[in-house]
């Protein structure tokens, strides 16, 4: 007999469960958190393994979506109000600074945080598969490639929006550097631009594309990376304590599985954790994930928040065709492409490298070509999976690193030490100042 | 383990708590409220409670859609338009001037004249004194800054955006003694202004739109401005550009800056005709028309134009020739009248028929003596009209 | 009926642990850790419930991008006897020889813009304790409401008259004035 249960019981359990049934039905029956397993391994909620990086972009993503929904009632995607719309929100709408910064902090820190999460992954390994049936990590390293992707792209369309003339120049270096592809690189521009010249088509197609398109993508592969995280059988580190546990690889045993599909099927995806001690390894997902994964909310939120009240969002001069600020910058992210531009122009005799196609096309998608593939050529033991700097994979967290600091190097140079005309300028050397009106 | 969890927690929820009570806290108190509230205090002692509770509170803006401007001075600067605040400190002074009269708020703003940031709410940003914004007050900060000693000479650079065609304007010396000396010292003998003059010296049509990055300031001392570059550039050319042969005209600085600012005022706008003075939209008579008017209004039949009779009549022996002709010759009004309608013409313009009883009711009014006078002169054409018919 | 077996938490010890020495000790950080949670947790929702204010309020607009409720229309010179529509602000103009009034062209029913109609013969109205006579009369195209000369309505859904505004002439250049927030009754009157 099945007692009577309150709403508000059945919200409350999801965090403060009375009982092992109630665990385990506060996961199956309820809609947000159907996702998670009854149980979690405990390394899997560990700190110091994942970060919680993936959570926290994903957090980032729901806190742009809501401030997003909200500056859209705000916001007119005209070339004629643009700008105004946006002064408008800095000094006419109540909370507007504090919403249009918490957006833009929100959109730096989730770059930052989904490069940080690609990073972790593959220092431990997580996009390779172990011994159970049915897995295809690398496939969810893909997806998870795209979302890197996908995210870069929703940052830079909606760079664009403040008509600025950050944003203006901005767009401008980054659709130049696009058009630079051979055969497809003009036509995506224009197509991009609906136009020649970054204008009134191009303001709505970035809108357009940055508030409906590219987050229908996310949500979409968000979703098929969280289902073959389960497909997978969780984090990587189940597999390594699952591995480290066995002396002898067997083939797949049919065991307990922790989706209620496998029961239906009979061939879902099974991991041999089932010969992981579940007492003394797992722990019910509600309260253990649940109240880390609220934790882990709020403090996001909080951080957010405070970056967002301590540093404003900025905006420059109305977009101006006609005078290009001195110096003009992509956005951080996409520095370190026009940096390598910069390095990859030169002339040898009488030829001149085109830097834009070297450094700005053909470098970035062989870099994007070298992460797809990563899984597929990484030959190193089952037994580094889901394990932090393994010996037998220093080779490759080498130049896997090596290419980060390249990147993170060619940022900061970017950023900090290119002023006026590009040109070089040590930290402590300062900047000219640039001319004003009055 | 997961106790360490529930603190952080706390801890997160503090500091949004505090985050958001910052939020919350700095938007009770804007700046502007203090102002507000000093207003109504001011209002309150020198115009009573009365028509200090007419004075409302909240953000305020003018928005002039033809001109682009969204200004929220008068958030702060409650009293511009008020009588009697001419001796209030600022920002609650009467504007000064009549000025207003000619130039509405509702119509102009504040910004088009003063410079500033319209969008801004805070006194710093909304003076326009902050990075990323072109043109800050153009005021007694800069003036001191640039050493300007006339008052309002800053400002009247900005009155040349839309005065810039008329040769002198009133209220703006300042600018007209740097108009004087564009005639004076000529220009256009080098430069080509507004399509006249020559090809020595760069167009200075639209100079003042020019970005400050593209001036040269190497050989510049003091602030990197294109205000200081124009201003050094007209005191002595040769020193900002060494090849150059544009003379020196040994301006002194007060010219050197008129000229300056004359010159800043040159940019390329979007104005609406009826900003623009001297634009007037209504077709104008022809020359031919307008002396043809003349003539008649010096004739014997002055009346018959002063009153508009002229538009529709000719009448023809008094030398009024209407252009329509849509009524008849009234030189023979007298025996014409009595044929159409049976009656005496002094009966008819008594009271009129058909289209004349519309007409003399509501376009042309005419009093009892204007009335006597029409009768006389038409009688005086009749008789030409007599006197001119071929002797039988 | 089954058990309910608390959930155990990673870190808090199990029911059968040691029990503490003195129960008093125990009890007393219990409950100020229990209050500390509890503050803890307040925090937690009334700092994101402050979130959701700020963002909720910010939706409803401090400045408004409309065309201002007083407006100058002309010198009187520049209308003539009847009735002059002013098509942006949805305002009749009527002028009777030298006193001006204002009546609202919004009709009160659902907010068309009525229709002004010139009757063929002059309409003697006797309504409400009043009697004058008519030239004109207003009909709205929405629904059928029909008001008299005078904004007054007699026929169709519209629940009141038609609003009259005040008029006044500007003092600085003598141009009429209408004003929008004021609204008067049907026997205002500007005289010029």
């Amino acid at each position: 007999m099945e007692t009577k249960h309150s709403a508000w019981e059945k919200i409350r359990w999801t965090w403060q469960p009375a009982s092992e049934r109630e665990a385990g039905d506060s996961v199956v029956r309820n809609f947000l958190l159907h996702w998670f397993p009854a149980k979690v391994t405990r390394a899997s909620l560990s700190w110091n393994y994942s970060f919680w990086l993936g959570t926290v972009s994903a957090i980032l993503f729901t806190i742009l979506t809501i401030t997003g929904v909200v500056l859209m009632f705000l916001y007119v995607p005209s070339v004629e109000r643009a700008y105004l719309s946006i002064k408008d929100l800095e000094y006419a709408v109540t909370f507007g600074w504090f919403i249009r910064g918490l957006h833009r902090i929100s959109a730096h820190l989730m770059v930052a945080v989904v490069f940080l999460h690609m990073i972790r992954v593959f220092l431990t390994a997580a996009y390779r598969n172990t011994l159970a049936a049915g897995q295809n990590r690398p496939l969810n390293w893909i997806v998870g490639v795209l979302l890197l992707l996908a995210t870069l792209l929703l940052s830079f369309t909606g760079y664009l929006l403040p008509w600025d003339q950050l944003a203006y120049w901005a767009i401008t270096v980054g659709t130049n550097i696009a058009s630079a592809a051979p055969v497809a690189g003009e036509p995506i521009r224009f197509l991009l631009l609906g136009g020649h010249t970054i204008d009134q088509s191009a303001l709505i197609r970035f809108y357009v594309l940055h508030c409906f398109f590219l987050p229908l993508v996310v949500l979409l592969l968000f979703s098929y990376h969280m289902w073959r995280v389960r497909k997978d059988g969780g984090l990587a580190c189940v597999d390594h304590l699952a591995i480290s546990q066995k002396a002898v690889s067997t083939a797949p045993i049919r065991s307990k599985t922790y989706s209620l599909l496998g029961i239906t099927s009979g061939s879902s995806v099974h991991v041999e954790t089932a010969l992981v001690a579940e007492d003394e390894l797992t722990v019910q997902s509600s309260p253990n994930l649940t109240r880390r994964l609220l934790m882990v909310a709020m403090v996001t939120v909080a951080a957010a928040a405070l970056l967002a009240f301590l540093v404003p969002a900025p905006l420059e001069e109305p977009a101006n065709a006609s005078v290009t600020p001195n110096p003009a910058k992509a956005p951080w992210y996409f520095l370190w492409l026009q940096e390598l531009v910069t390095d990859t122009t030169f002339r040898i005799g009488g030829i001149t490298i085109n830097g834009a196609l070297v450094g700005g096309v053909l470098l970035p998608a062989l870099l994007v070509l070298w992460l797809v593939i990563l899984p597929y050529v990484d030959s190193s033991p089952i037994s580094t999976v889901g394990t932090w700097w393994a010996a037998e994979r220093r080779k490759h967290s080498l130049i896997f690193l090596i290419v980060i600091l390249a990147i993170l190097v060619l940022t900061v140079v970017g950023t900090f030490m290119r002023g006026p005309y590009w040109n070089f300028y040590w930290p402590w050397e300062t900047w000219p100042e640039m001319p004003r009106r009055f | 383990m997961y106790r360490k969890d529930l603190i952080w927690l706390y801890a997160s929820g503090i500091v949004v708590l505090l985050v958001t009570g910052f939020l919350i806290w700095s938007f009770l108190e804007p700046e502007w409220s203090e102002y507000q509230t000093d207003f109504r205090d001011l209002v309150m002692e020198k115009f009573g409670p009365q028509r200090a509770t007419q004075v409302s509170g909240g953000l305020k803006q003018i928005w002039v859609r033809e001109l682009g401007t969204v200004d929220r001075c008068v958030t702060c600067h409650q009293g511009i338009e008020w009588i009697g605040l001419d001796n209030a400190p600022n920002p609650f002074k009467t504007h000064t001037g009549g000025i207003l009269q000619k130039h509405p708020v509702a119509q102009f703003g504040c910004t088009p004249c003063h410079g500033g940031q319209g969008y801004a709410t805070d006194t710093e940003t909304a003076h326009g004194f902050v990075e990323f914004w072109d043109e800050p007050l153009l005021g007694k900060r800069l003036s001191e800054l640039y050493l300007v000693r006339t008052r309002s000479a800053m400002l009247q650079m900005n009155c040349n955006a839309c005065h810039r065609y008329e040769r002198q304007t009133k209220g703006a010396d300042f600018i007209n003694r740097a108009k004087d000396l564009v005639q004076e010292k000529g220009c256009r003998a080098c430069h080509t202004i507004n399509g006249r003059g020559g090809v020595i010296g760069p167009d200075l049509t639209e100079v003042g739109g020019k970005s400050p990055e593209q001036y040269d300031y190497s050989r510049i001392s003091g602030v990197q401005t294109a205000f200081a570059w124009h201003v050094a550039h007209f005191q002595d050319p040769k020193s900002l550009v060494p090849e150059t042969v544009m003379p020196n005209f040994n301006f002194s600085s007060s010219d050197a800056q008129a000229l300056s600012l004359l010159v800043l005022s040159w940019k390329k706008r979007q104005l609406p005709t009826r900003y623009v003075p001297g634009v007037q939209l209504a077709d104008r008579p022809t020359p031919e028309e307008a002396e043809k008017e003349r003539q008649m209004m010096t004739g014997e039949g002055a009346f018959f134009v002063r009153k508009g009779c002229f538009i529709c009549h000719s009448i023809s022996t008094l030398g009024i020739e209407s252009a329509a002709k849509i009524g008849p010759d009234l030189a023979v009004a007298v025996t014409d009248v009595q044929s159409r309608f049976g009656r005496t013409l002094e009966d008819f313009l008594n009271n009129p028929t058909g289209t004349m009883s519309v007409v003399l009711s509501t376009q042309i009014q005419l009093t009892a003596d204007e009335r006597k006078e029409a009768l006389d002169k038409l009688k005086i054409a009749y008789q030409k009209t007599l006197e001119q018919k071929p002797k039988k | 009926m089954w058990s309910r077996k608390p959930v155990r938490e990673e870190g808090t010890p199990r029911e059968d642990a040691t029990p503490s020495a003195t129960g008093r000790d125990a009890a007393q950080p219990a409950s100020r850790r229990a209050f500390l949670g509890r503050l803890g947790l307040g925090a937690v929702l009334v700092g994101l419930a402050g979130q959701v204010y700020v963002l909720l309020r910010s939706l409803f607009p401090n400045l408004l991008y409309e065309r201002p409720e007083r407006f100058k229309i002309g010198p009187p010179g520049q209308f003539s006897e009847g009735a002059r529509f002013l098509e942006g602000e949805r305002v009749f103009i009527l002028r009777e020889r030298n006193t001006f009034h204002a009546i609202s062209a919004v009709c009160t029913h659902l907010g068309c813009t009525v229709k002004m109609e010139r009757l063929n013969q002059v309409k003697k109205v006797q309504a409400g304790g009043r009697e004058f006579e008519e030239q004109f009369e207003f009909r709205c195209p929405c629904h059928g409401s029909k008001y008299y000369g005078d904004g007054a309505n007699y026929a169709g859904p519209a629940p009141k008259p038609l609003a009259h505004y005040r008029l006044e002439m500007s003092p600085d250049d003598g141009q009429l004035v209408v004003d929008m927030s004021q609204v008067t009754d049907r026997d205002f009157r500007l005289t010029v």
